[in-house]
């Protein structure tokens, strides 16, 4: 998730912090409040489930690239990084299906990329 | 208390009404949104001609980072070149394109007060009734603006106009450029969607029109009967394909939840009737298919661009968190449903 929450989160406390004080515009307090308390319950959704979601897609695309292993460091840094060193080549593998006019291949990415957008899937999203 | 803004504002409007005395700027306050440019509305009043005088403005100022970096010079002469027409827009006041008056560059314009713009207040079932006659109306401006000869309008001063075949590359080459230098991460659906738009081009623009750039529920002004009173947000409007409006306005992160409504008002197919009687041109369905994909990736191109901007530290208000937390999951999920693999 980018932003990561951390830093969304420290930035939302520094806003709150903000506007506790009195010389704060009204119009401007109630944007940001209300702003803030949307995106608390976003940060709440994506704290529960970000470390299931990273590994779990890890896991389907090292499958997908066959590669072996596990996540060990379970931290949502760590598992973020591998998340992106894992798409990045599942990028590449997927142009090269295409390039190759390998359709089963497509497919079998296709359908991982499919699974992964709805694993991701906000419990508020538009679409 | 008084917006620190206030007496500089006043300061700078002053020097533009040289027949004006007690210029004094009141109420300034910040509009919610506004992710690619700070807007307040505000009050001006002054004395003309031993007259006191007053009008509602906005002011529209420039941010120190943006999710999109766009020249308020484009906006400002967009704006002005509808003036009077048949699509509604406020009246253009002052473009500043110095730092010096507010720090950043900025322009005021006439307030269309008294109306709405919210999606989320016209989507609530109070305005039910008069969707169907709200949605005509949007894309029969919309049609209106793919009719109009930016020419004529005063617009090719202002815009390059790319040749009719070349409309495409351009935009895709543009958001793909975003996108490879904001991206914080991986984006294999974004990324396979611009390899199928490469490999299947849309054929050559009918014709070269004006492109509002960000057509779509929530930038226009609405009243309780269904009436359209003012076409906001030209802040990415340049010449080009008519149909990339139109797939604009028709992608799915628009619907705002309504699956299957076109902006969350009506069925895509009286949209894009009602667009072709308009404007008088035909939305071929494999090119407009095309727009609606190539709209996806600028809609993501946007959104990685704010969480870049936040990332950065150019801009950290929470408006620049909403759309890459909101959106970016939602944009693959509307590539995914316009490819057919969702």
């Amino acid at each position: 998730m980018n932003p990561p929450v951390p830093a969304v989160m420290a930035e939302l406390a520094g806003l709150l912090m903000k506007n506790a004080m009195p010389d704060v515009p009204q119009p401007e307090r109630a944007s940001d409040l209300s702003l803030s308390a949307m995106l608390l319950v976003v940060a709440g959704e994506i704290w529960d489930r970000q470390a299931h979601i990273l590994v779990e897609e890890n896991r389907a695309v090292r499958g997908l690239l066959g590669e072996v292993g596990e996540d060990s460091d379970l931290h949502i840094p760590a598992l973020q990084a591998e998340n992106n060193r894992l798409r990045a080549a599942l990028i590449v593998a997927q142009a090269a299906a295409e390039v190759a006019g390998d359709l089963a291949r497509q497919e079998d990415i296709w359908a991982e990329l499919v699974a992964a957008t709805e694993r991701r899937k906000l419990s508020m999203a538009p679409v | 208390m008084a917006h620190p803004l206030e007496p500089r504002l006043a300061a700078y409007i002053a020097g533009k009404i040289p027949a004006a005395s007690s210029v004094a700027v009141t109420g300034l306050e910040r509009i919610s949104g506004g992710a690619s440019r700070e807007t307040y509305r505000f009050v001006l009043s002054w004395t003309e001609g031993g007259e006191s005088r007053e009008r509602r403005l906005i002011l529209r100022r420039d941010p120190p980072a943006s999710l999109i970096d766009t020249e308020r010079r484009i906006e400002f002469e967009a704006y002005r070149a509808f003036a009077g027409s048949a699509v509604p827009v406020p009246e253009m006041l002052w473009l500043e394109e110095a730092d010096d008056a507010l720090d950043h560059p900025f322009f005021v314009a006439e307030e269309i007060c008294g109306f709405e713009a919210s999606p989320q207040l016209l989507l609530s079932g109070a305005f039910d009734a008069v969707l169907p006659a709200l949605a005509g109306r949007k894309w029969t401006i919309l049609g209106e603006i793919a009719r109009t000869d930016p020419a004529a309008a005063g617009l090719t001063r202002w815009m390059a106009g790319p040749a009719p075949g070349a409309c495409w590359r351009r935009e895709l080459d543009h958001w793909e450029a975003l996108i490879d230098k904001d991206a914080a991460e991986p984006l294999p659906v974004t990324r396979a969607a611009i390899r199928w738009l490469r490999a299947n081009p849309p054929p050559p623009a009918q014709k070269l029109s004006v492109v509002h750039g960000d057509y779509r529920t929530g930038n226009f002004l609405f009243d309780k009967a269904g009436a359209i009173h003012g076409i906001l947000d030209w802040e990415m409007s340049h010449l080009g394909d008519p149909l990339e409006d139109l797939g604009w306005s028709l992608q799915p992160v628009w619907t705002f939840g309504r699956p299957g409504q076109a902006g969350g008002l009506c069925r895509p197919d009286e949209a894009v009737a009602t667009w072709e009687l308009a404007s008088g041109l035909k939305a071929d369905p494999a090119a407009l298919h095309w727009w609606i994909l190539f709209s996806c990736v600028k809609g993501q191109g946007i959104w990685v661009g704010s969480a870049a901007a936040f990332n950065r530290g150019g801009n950290r208000a929470p408006i620049m968190i909403y759309p890459a937390w909101w959106l970016i999951n939602a944009q693959d999920r509307a590539m995914l449903q316009v490819m057919g693999r969702l």
